[in-house]
């Protein structure tokens, strides 16, 4: 691992090639570009992207390293904990989240270099949840205009998908067909129809037939660690490439400390740390894309005598109703060879409870999909959650191809006691480090007691034995929500921070709510949205304009 | 928790497959630096890494590796030598250096106030005994009182099976496919193989 | 939140050292950006590939030419002569359909680890008709009682097959699905041999023919072995484009197996009834012949562009496109030429 960045001096790495290039467009510090943005994942990679095509011009920083996949991932769980983020962060609460691995991602691309692939839409009535189904709040954009910013970004990534999805309304057919199912898949499948609910092979965001330079899957199965076969379509390989030939110039190893504000109140830049030393970015427009933790981190982190609550806090809710998903499993043993570790780890879905509303006593929703955890990351889960040592675990990791196993997406409502927050400690580079406050609330506990029960009998009807339940938590949203009202959110729905006009957020903190689905897809529809929404305002002079004005 | 060891897969060597295309030149570079370059000790004293030492040989029981047990402790030792934490530190805890000598040094406190002598001079029976007192947090000393002792033993376990599973010979005895690119996998199905997967022994 | 975390009076380590370096205040605008000379991006690939393509394409039908000359010359006006022909096409096409069928069963079938015995049928039968159709494709009148019993028992084992690739998908999880028509044995494959055992059959009932034209089913052998290839045809590109469509068509190649055989399919159920359209139809599938045999230098291509590709055969070979579907294409055109010979003589 190299710890000096690649991207510089007029070239970037080319993703699809060991040791290759591309030339990139590289603007010089005292330049104020039209965009700077803080992240490069699913939020920020992609609206790179948009505005790069948009004709603005943006310089994107990522505090990871920008790899090229083929040469650098190894395939292997202990080397490849390069691409998460492992700074210090304090965890507490009634239910602290275990950070990590599981939720973070510190390389050019984000966590969607080693996501899992799901890519799911969040269905019209949970975007409505407030006015159709009675709980929580509505998201302030319109199902239909979200559906087609989902069909965008599945172009976009090509994502390989059923022929007919069962649930939910008719959606346009997937570019790509849907992977096998592997047998930890049909076990999913099997129960399903023994429980009879429907199921279907997920829609992944990893190549079933060539596309461009990019392999299809081999389904060699570490795709949570990183994918060296570039079928998965990561922000990594098609949004970054797509940025730099749009003329954005992307900084590897470039940590943001603080946002710079003007005496006009305007952002006026990012400060930034790169090959040792604290370099400033000027620009027009500031989009912070850090992710759940980092977003609100960067705000507060940003405190100056004309915002000393942080930035973009006159509601004071920065950090707040922060929610992970739930993501609750039972495992269970099979008289089959499954061999959970071929294919991507989740190749069956089963959204039955996000679109049923008969038969639950909680209002969120939740989907399950089939498992397929990695030697060490199973060993957490059979020495961690259940506990086991000695021999017996020995004995026990022996059964791993015979195990098979269902887990949840599940939605975690929002609480305003569940938060971001600085605490006193510092980072190595002097920055205040995040404390994470988590608890369920009493409807999110029937949720996934719901989930645990249906699972059960769902593996149990597919003939799995010695059944037992986990406890986890996946993605982080929130923290940032957008909305209608200054007075309880962040940003409006283009992501524009209520109190700086030229202050954005594109990412999963936007979230108002969590819904049941894996949010990768939805981040980059928003990116996609606001992208064009930007262009939009551009084109019509608004950009320099206060965000109220337009509420 | 003692007992012999069985393997399900006699004649699979994850290794063996060294040169085939299921194992690329950097997943080669990697494995072979974990094989060959065991870290020295750095971090601990003497006394740490004794104690360590004997808790891994209860939590992950070699007995059928007498002679070249999975090195565990060296690897626990480097990372804390480095600092590499794992991005998250619960609120109850020290920070992770602090966390793991006072948590080694409480197991062996723990292990006098119970026996009257450290854990690694105990003998099986009691040195299992005093770890799941420990896991269920039902602890004596007083060295416990500012660290939680449920949760160090939580982290402790989950840092120690890391490093187990991280090794080709624990992928080896439980028949994972091992590493796996530019070769994948073809067959998918149930009770579906490859040839270069590990063939299971029924009886 | 706790106001003392927000409290600007307790400077971090970090405001501290960034006030150091950035003492002086003011928003400088951009000065017009300089960059430098831009390499062109690396989009030659798209023309190469086409070349590429179409080198294989060249190859190809001159390779398909050169077998279409081995194999006959044009018709001649002597019935005895174009049955003779026709007998060496068809058992040709039977070769070329037995070939197709042996290596597409055996490597399947493999990659389904042979879990049932009967999955040594198909590749033991169209192992056996191979060989001996190759040799009656030279030599018809050679083909004995043993040859024509192995072209009817492919025949039957080829409609079994089909039976139990049905069942096959249906006691899969999602039964007749599309995952299922995908990825679970293939419907269609089955025919493939079939065919090639009624290739065989046909091609004895006219050897030796001196006088009237045998017919088939009721109509004249010519007739019968059009309209039979046509509707051939149109199975095998109803597969290739299951198949195809199963690759999301990336590639605008993936197009020709499904429009160019269709058409010829078309071209030869016409000759039908405009007795004049035979020339066209021959062009055309003489085309289809060398559809088939490009389609292998496609799938190759294909092959290469998986991970690892050539040095990633035991993946590939089976999970990349499959190399002996194509000439199913080129073995059913040829019978479908057998027929216009008859026609026309």
């Amino acid at each position: 691992m190299t710890d000096s960045p690649r991207a510089k001096d007029g070239r970037a790495p080319d993703v699809f090639r060991a040791g290759g290039w591309i030339p990139m467009r590289c603007h010089r510090d005292q330049d104020e570009v039209d965009f700077v943005i803080v992240g490069t994942g699913a939020g920020g990679g992609t609206l790179a992207c948009k505005l790069a095509e948009a004709g603005f011009s943006v310089v994107a920083l990522d505090a990871g390293h920008f790899w090229r996949p083929l040469e650098d991932f190894a395939s292997d769980e202990l080397h490849q904990q390069k691409l998460y983020w492992r700074s210090e962060r304090i965890t507490g609460g009634d239910d602290p989240v275990t950070l990590g691995s599981n939720n973070s991602g510190r390389s050019v691309g984000g966590s969607t270099v080693h996501f899992t692939m799901v890519s799911l839409r969040i269905s019209p009535d949970r975007l409505k949840s407030r006015s159709r189904l009675g709980y929580a709040l509505d998201w302030p954009i319109e199902p239909e205009e979200m559906w087609r910013y989902y069909a965008e970004v599945e172009d976009a990534l090509k994502i390989s998908g059923p022929v007919h999805y069962p649930w939910g309304p008719p959606r346009g057919r997937y570019p790509y067909r849907p992977h096998e199912v592997n047998a930890a898949g049909l076990v999913l499948a099997r129960g399903c129809e023994k429980m009879g609910v429907a199921w279907a092979a997920t829609p992944l965001a990893t190549v079933s037939a060539p596309r461009g330079r990019a392999h299809p899957c081999v389904y060699r199965g570490f795709c949570a660690i990183g994918c060296s076969t570039n079928a998965k379509q990561s922000a990594l390989v098609t949004w970054i490439p797509r940025a730099i030939a749009a003329g954005a110039e992307i900084r590897d190893l470039a940590m943001v400390g603080r946002i710079e504000i003007g005496r006009d109140g305007m952002a006026t830049g990012v400060l930034y740390h790169r090959e040792g030393e604290w370099r400033r970015q000027r620009a027009r427009n500031v989009v912070v894309a850090g992710y759940a933790i980092e977003t609100p981190r960067l705000l507060l982190n940003s405190a100056c005598p004309m915002f000393p609550n942080g930035l973009a806090n006159s509601s004071g809710i920065v950090g707040k109703y922060f929610m992970p998903q739930s993501n609750h499993a039972v495992w269970g043993t099979m008289e089959e060879e499954i061999r959970w570790y071929k294919g991507p780890p989740c190749m069956a879905i089963c959204e039955h409870w996000n679109y049923t509303h008969a038969g639950k006593d909680f209002p969120g929703g939740y989907c399950f999909l089939s498992q397929g955890p990695l030697p060490m990351e199973w060993s957490h889960s059979v020495a961690g959650s259940r506990g086991l040592w000695g021999m017996e675990l020995r004995q026990e990791m022996a059964k791993y191809n015979h195990y098979a196993g269902l887990k949840i997406v599940g939605e975690v409502l929002p609480q305003e006691k569940n938060r971001v927050e600085l605490a006193d400690e510092e980072d190595e580079l002097g920055l205040r480090i995040p404390r994470v406050i988590f608890g369920y609330g009493e409807e999110d506990k029937k949720l996934y007691g719901h989930a645990i029960r249906f699972m059960r009998d769902c593996l149990d009807a597919a003939g799995g034995k010695d059944i037992w339940p986990e406890e986890d938590t996946a993605h982080l949203l929130g923290g940032c929500r957008m909305g209608t009202e200054p007075a309880n959110s962040v940003t409006n729905a283009d992501g524009r921070s209520w109190d700086i006009a030229n202050l954005w957020i594109c990412d999963g903190s936007l979230f108002p709510t969590s819904a049941g689905v894996n949010p990768s897809l939805t981040i980059q529809a928003l990116a996609c949205r606001i992208g064009d929404r930007i262009a939009a305002m551009a084109s019509r002079g608004e950009l320099s304009h206060p965000a109220r004005a337009f509420a | 928790m003692s007992g012999e060891f069985q393997s399900r897969f006699p004649g699979y060597n994850v290794l063996d497959k060294w040169d085939s295309p299921s194992w690329n030149e950097q997943t080669r570079r990697v494995i072979k630096d974990r094989l060959e370059n065991v870290p020295e000790r750095r971090f601990f004293s003497e006394q740490e890494w004794t104690t360590l030492h004997a808790i891994c040989a209860r939590l992950i029981p070699q007995p059928d590796r007498a002679d070249a047990p999975v090195p565990i402790v060296p690897f626990i030792d480097k990372k804390l030598h480095n600092n590499e934490g794992d991005g998250y530190r619960f609120e109850t805890m020290p920070p992770m250096r602090e966390a793991w000598q006072r948590g080694i040094a409480a197991v062996d406190a723990e292990c006098r106030v119970r026996h009257g002598t450290a854990f690694a001079e105990l003998p099986d029976n009691l040195k299992d005994a005093t770890l799941r007192a420990i896991q269920h947090g039902d602890v004596r000393s007083e060295t416990w009182r500012d660290l939680p002792a449920k949760k160090f033993f939580e982290i402790m376990l989950r840092q120690i099976v890391s490093i187990y599973y991280a090794h080709p010979a624990a992928w080896t005895e439980i028949g994972f496919g091992g590493p796996a690119s530019p070769r994948g996998y073809v067959r998918l199905g149930f009770d579906r193989r490859d040839p270069w997967e590990a063939s299971e022994a029924h009886d | 939140m706790l106001q003392r975390e927000h409290n600007p009076a307790s400077p971090s380590r970090f405001t501290e050292e960034v006030s150091r370096q950035y003492a002086t205040e003011g928003i400088a605008r951009a000065a017009p950006l300089t960059l430098p000379p831009q390499p062109p991006l690396p989009e030659a690939k798209a023309a190469r590939k086409i070349g590429a393509a179409v080198l294989i394409g060249a190859v190809t039908a001159l390779a398909g030419l050169a077998l279409w000359r081995a194999l006959g010359r044009t018709a001649t006006q002597q019935p005895a002569e174009a049955h003779q022909r026709a007998a060496q096409r068809l058992n040709a096409s039977a070769a070329i359909l037995s070939f197709s069928v042996f290596a597409d069963s055996a490597m399947e079938h493999y990659r389904g680890a042979f879990q049932n015995p009967a999955m040594y049928v198909a590749p033991l039968t169209s192992g056996a008709l191979l060989a001996s159709s190759a040799h009656a494709a030279f030599r018809p009148e050679r083909l004995g009682f043993a040859g024509k019993s192995l072209c009817a028992f492919a025949l039957a084992i080829g409609t079994a097959g089909f039976g139990f690739h049905l069942y096959n998908l249906t006691k899969r999880e999602g039964g007749i699905d599309w995952l299922n028509l995908f990825y679970g044995a293939p419907i269609g494959a089955p025919f493939a041999l079939a065919l090639a055992g009624l290739t065989g059959l046909a091609a004895s009932r006219l050897v030796g023919q001196t006088g009237a034209t045998p017919v088939f089913f009721g109509e004249p052998a010519g007739r019968a072995i059009a309209a039979a290839s046509a509707a051939a045809l149109i199975g095998t590109a109803g597969e290739a484009s299951l198949m195809h469509f199963r690759g999301a068509f990336h590639d605008p190649f993936m197009f020709a197996p499904v429009t160019i055989p269709v058409v010829s399919a078309a071209g030869l159920a016409a000759t039908l009834f405009r007795p004049r359209m035979i020339a066209t139809a021959r062009r055309l599938l003489q085309a289809t012949v060398a559809l088939g045999l490009a389609g292998v230098g496609f799938h190759l291509y294909g092959i290469s562009r998986n991970m690892g590709g050539f040095g990633n055969l035991s993946q590939n070979l089976l999970n990349g496109p499959p190399l002996p579907a194509p000439p199913s294409f080129t073995g059913v055109a040829l019978a479908g030429l057998a027929g216009l010979e008859l026609l026309d003589a």
